[in-house]
């Protein structure tokens, strides 16, 4: 590991520390200009000369492209270019496989697969050209059935040519790919610990279980949207608001065969991320058009295109089987989760990797074995929702520690308090646990809830109270850069390429830079989003990493900034550098605080003080900071998931840090309607430490809706591969009237700081939404005694139950 | 098959020569107006929002035609001289802010409220939001920021309700 990266410290270290800007809820930077409407979004770029792009899809799920006839779209007044895949590179693109090209080639896997595309001086010619557009198609058979689509002889394989396509990303899975008897499958992920039939006759109770997650959406509520603007050195440039910039830059890169420092990203704000726009969505195809035309090509995808092409959250099947002894020690677990990938690999590759995380983070099992399956199937593409993976499987283990807990008499908050994994012990995947609070998150939430208030709502409401925990990890391998320049007026400038997805991250840098250099939020300046100007950071706003990951190498760039602003201000105070701090723009030794100096007088010939003196030459240069911050990642045994004990035990491990989360909640079931209601909510979120703890409180309110429209409302109705309610009327998401009443709602920050991150604080963005679909589920059950075994828990599915039970 | 279309938008007077089936939302982003987001073009969330002769409406669903002499509010046009609305300013200090993208039809459609019920109850403020999504905040903030700038005034005296 290079030294440049290290950050050496304990925890004690940690808390000794007095902090005046980190921990504050100062307001957030990039507020005014929203609340103005100032701020920008991808599709608010207009440049001279701009065109506009429509995207011709299929409407069958899985078909050959006999032929395509645009020549009337051609000869459209305004028309300037129109693409089919012959005109598409035959590269191949994707985030683990790849398998995808920017428009079809030959075969289409899905509805709204894009086969061809226009661009034209205007929106309405452009669409009115696409209409234009005649495909052939001959249709083949589909599959859509995960469980079918998993086995070794399916009805179809979606991708014939599997094993022949480039992997990126993870060792060895090209070969096992070779190999391996389930042609749709293109990952199987693998984790085994102790042993587990052994576990299984130790047992007294064997419980088995099959729960099953319908497909969601993000729903961001800014479409998908892209400016590609050709340049003259044959490079581009692309305004686009999406989440992993870099990775998306070097994709575009590669497949147009553009050297990557031709390749320049700029991301305004980003109108929602939580996972959907990690992916390429339509970007390559106005890029490709922008290079054939000269000329800058806007692509906005409506709202039904986000539908299915703006990716989703998988279908996923969880069959768990947990071995337990009476007194509630589990001692055996064993969980097999097919996830219905769709057409694209898509990110479904790493979700299928997570969602095993997901399983081993929070309870000791000494015997484990978990499979779970990426599947390809011809249904749109998902791709990775906040959790990945993590949820829908947290969803099943809480629902099924609750059904454990029954099976024994035993307490459930008692039963999850007896296999909390603490600090210290190992993991399922061999990891040696550190920073686990999640037995205070859920005292936190249960708190609050427990708490009198029953409503009476009527005769046929019946209230029961519930609750779930979950925990979340952050990726590794990874590596974030930052640079911090100290400008001539004393400005603390921090440069990064993460995005700003309504997350706050670049409020959250700010304050570690105001921190370390003892100034306030208001002496420093966030530059992000432009590649062109800012330095490289993996995976962007993705897994919940940028606090941990890039406050670390803000930290470290600012102490280097710090180092070489010392080394100048030592010289003109006749001292040794080691002796100095800075305050408020003066640079003073501690045990002398009135030898000092003012930031700006450092620059050599600055005069900003007096009228008429600026632009004075300046001889030192620039006093920058240049970090990178490295997480390592420790080698998993392919056959077992597991880290190397020695490693293990010399604090290597396979995730970043783990986030943990408990919601509480009570709710109100209809028993004649089968509607649920939310009443009361609180959520504990162990992040280590909040960095400003309204931002967390507004992240965890966020998740908790999240959740509980993924667990009472929302569904991608899918018949057939096609996507029938492709609108946010038929496709619901919470609104206002949805949420409890304000003073239910409670988010408590549990302080558990890691040694490792910036000040102790970790991350948990996707946290905020975990465990909320489990309590409600669990809660539902004490309500009405349905156990909900699909989501969501739409009316009809839990009046059905009902009647059903009573029958 | 243009029309010409006379609006006052922020207090300036415009005259649009547009195709009659424009709709309102494009027409004021083509004239700078990017603080009207188009999140469905489906009237469905609201993020169009603006306010049209003192009502909130869905601007993705009015054709230019419609706005025909009336007075168009937009985001651009709630400071006045530098000095934020108060619900702007409530929304900055009650962290009723993420990603930004609906708040603007969110602070229209709550200064709409505020203009005709000075003191709306939470239920009240609940009910009238419901038109507008949000997937980051889950409300909670926002419907703090709106309960918590009823009743003040902008500091150049300019009271909330006009």
């Amino acid at each position: 590991m290079k030294t440049s990266n290290v950050i050496v410290q304990d925890i004690p270290t940690i808390e000794r520390r007095e902090l005046r800007v980190v921990g504050s809820s100062v307001p957030r930077v990039d507020a005014l200009e929203k609340v103005t409407g100032k701020a920008l979004y991808g599709s608010d770029v207009n440049l001279p000369g701009m065109l506009y792009a429509k995207v011709v899809r299929s409407p069958h799920p899985h078909a050959r492209v006999v032929s395509i006839d645009a020549g009337k779209a051609e000869q459209l007044a305004g028309v300037w270019c129109v693409i089919t895949g012959k005109d598409v590179p035959d590269k191949r693109y994707g985030r683990v496989v790849f398998d995808q090209t920017i428009l079809a080639k030959g075969i289409v896997r899905y509805a709204g697969e894009p086969v061809a595309a226009v661009c034209a001086d205007s929106l309405d010619v452009a669409q009115e050209a696409a209409g234009l557009i005649k495909v052939e198609y001959e249709k083949l058979p589909s599959v859509f059935d995960v469980e079918q689509a998993v086995g070794s002889n399916p009805p179809v394989v979606v991708h014939p040519d599997l094993p022949k396509y480039e992997i990126v990303g993870a060792p060895g899975l090209a070969s096992r790919l070779a190999e391996l008897k389930q042609p749709n499958v293109f990952l199987h992920f693998k984790i085994r610990h102790g042993e587990i039939e052994k576990g299984f006759k130790d047992a007294d109770l064997v419980i088995e279980n099959r729960f099953e997650t319908k497909r969601i959406q993000h729903v961001p509520l800014e479409p998908h949207g892209v400016v590609a603007q050709p340049e003259a050195d044959g490079g581009l440039t692309l305004w686009v608001g999406r989440q992993s910039t870099w990775e998306f830059k070097g994709q575009i890169g590669m497949l147009f065969g553009i050297r990557p420092s031709k390749i320049r990203v700029i991301r305004p704000y980003v109108g929602g991320g939580f996972g959907g726009k990690v992916s390429i969505a339509g970007e390559a195809i106005a890029a490709l058009l922008a290079l054939r035309t000269g000329r800058p090509v806007k692509l906005v995808f409506t709202r039904e295109e986000v539908f299915h092409s703006g990716g989703s959250r998988e279908e996923m099947v969880v069959e768990i089987r947990d071995g337990i002894k009476r007194d509630g020690t589990l001692v055996a677990r064993e969980i097999k989760a097919l996830l219905n990938a769709g057409a694209y690999e898509n990110l479904v590759a790493r979700v299928t990797r997570a969602c095993g995380f997901g399983s081993v983070g929070i309870y000791q099992v000494p015997n484990f074995k978990w499979d779970s399956y990426g599947v390809y199937s011809n249904e749109p593409p998902a791709c990775a929702l906040r959790g990945f993976g993590s949820t829908e499987v947290v969803w099943a283990i809480e629902q099924q520690m609750d059904i454990i807990a029954e099976r024994l008499g035993i307490d459930p908050v008692a039963l999850r308090k007896k296999n909390f994994l603490r600090e210290g012990d190992v993991n399922a995947i061999g990891e040696t646990v550190h920073s686990i609070g999640v037995e205070e998150c859920l005292d936190k939430a249960l708190g609050f809830v427990g708490q009198g208030g029953r409503e009476d709502l009527g005769e046929d409401w019946v209230t029961a109270l519930g609750f779930a925990v979950g925990n979340k990890y952050a990726i590794a391998p990874t590596s974030s850069m930052a640079r911090v320049k100290i400008t001539e007026d004393g400005v603390i400038e921090v440069y990064h390429s993460a995005e700003e997805i309504g997350q706050g991250c670049d409020t959250a840098m700010a304050q570690i830079a105001a921190e370390e250099f003892g100034v306030g939020v208001d002496g420093v300046r966030v530059i992000s989003g432009d590649t062109l100007l800012c330095p490289f950071v993996a995976g962007g706003s993705t897994s919940s990493r940028i606090t941990f990951q890039l406050g670390n190498a803000v930290k470290l760039a600012c102490g280097k900034a710090r180092t070489e602003l010392f080394r100048r201000a030592a010289m003109r105070l006749h001292v040794a550098p080691d002796v100095l701090d800075t305050r408020d723009g003066d640079i003073y030794a501690r045990a002398e605080p009135e030898r000092k100096i003012r930031i700006t007088q450092l620059f050599s010939g600055y005069r900003g003080d007096r009228p008429g003196a600026y632009g004075q030459y300046v001889e030192d240069g620039e006093i920058v900071g240049n970090a990178t911050y490295v997480q390592e990642c420790a080698p998993e045994d392919p056959e077992t998931g597991q880290i190397d004990p020695v490693l293990a035990r010399a604090g290597k491990r396979l995730v970043a840090f783990w986030a943990y989360t408990a919601k509480a909640v009570e709710v109100a079931v209809n028993t004649k309607t089968g509607q649920v209601k939310l009443l009361r909510i609180a959520a504990g979120e162990d992040m280590g430490r909040p960095i400003n703890p309204k931002m967390c409180e507004q992240q965890s309110e966020g998740g908790m809706m999240m959740g509980l429209g993924a667990a009472l409302y929302e569904e991608m109705l899918i018949d057939k591969g096609l996507v029938l309610n492709a609108n946010l009327t038929d496709y619901r998401i919470p609104t206002s009237t949805c949420i409890p009443r304000l003073a239910n709602i409670k988010s408590f920050p549990v302080y558990c700081p890691h040694k490792d991150g910036p000040y102790g604080a970790k991350g948990f963005s996707e946290g905020a939404m975990l465990a909320t679909e489990p309590a409600i589920c669990n809660a539902i059950y004490n309500a009405v005694g349905v156990r909900a075994k699909v989501l969501p828990v739409t009316p009809e599915r839990l009046l059905a139950a009902i009647r059903n039970k009573t029958r | 098959m243009k029309r010409l279309v006379r609006l006052k938008v922020n207090g300036m007077n415009h005259e649009l020569h547009t195709e009659p089936w424009r709709t309102l939302a494009d027409a004021l982003r083509e004239l700078g107006f990017t603080g009207v987001h188009v999140g469905c073009d489906q009237g469905n969330c609201g993020s169009c929002t603006v306010i049209m002769d003192g009502k909130a409406v869905k601007s993705c669903l009015m054709l230019v035609p419609q706005a025909e002499g009336k007075e168009v509010i937009t985001i651009e046009g709630l400071a006045r001289n530098g000095v934020l609305h108060p619900l702007q300013q409530a929304f900055i200090d009650r962290f009723a802010v993420q990603c930004g993208f609906c708040t603007s039809g969110m602070i229209l459609t709550a200064k709409a409220l505020l203009d005709r019920n000075p003191d709306p109850t939470e239920e009240e403020v609940k009910a009238e939001l419901e038109g507008n999504l949000c997937r980051c905040t889950g409300y909670v903030k926002i419907v703090e920021a709106v309960l918590a700038a009823k009743g003040n005034e902008q500091s150049d005296g300019q009271r909330v309700r006009e």
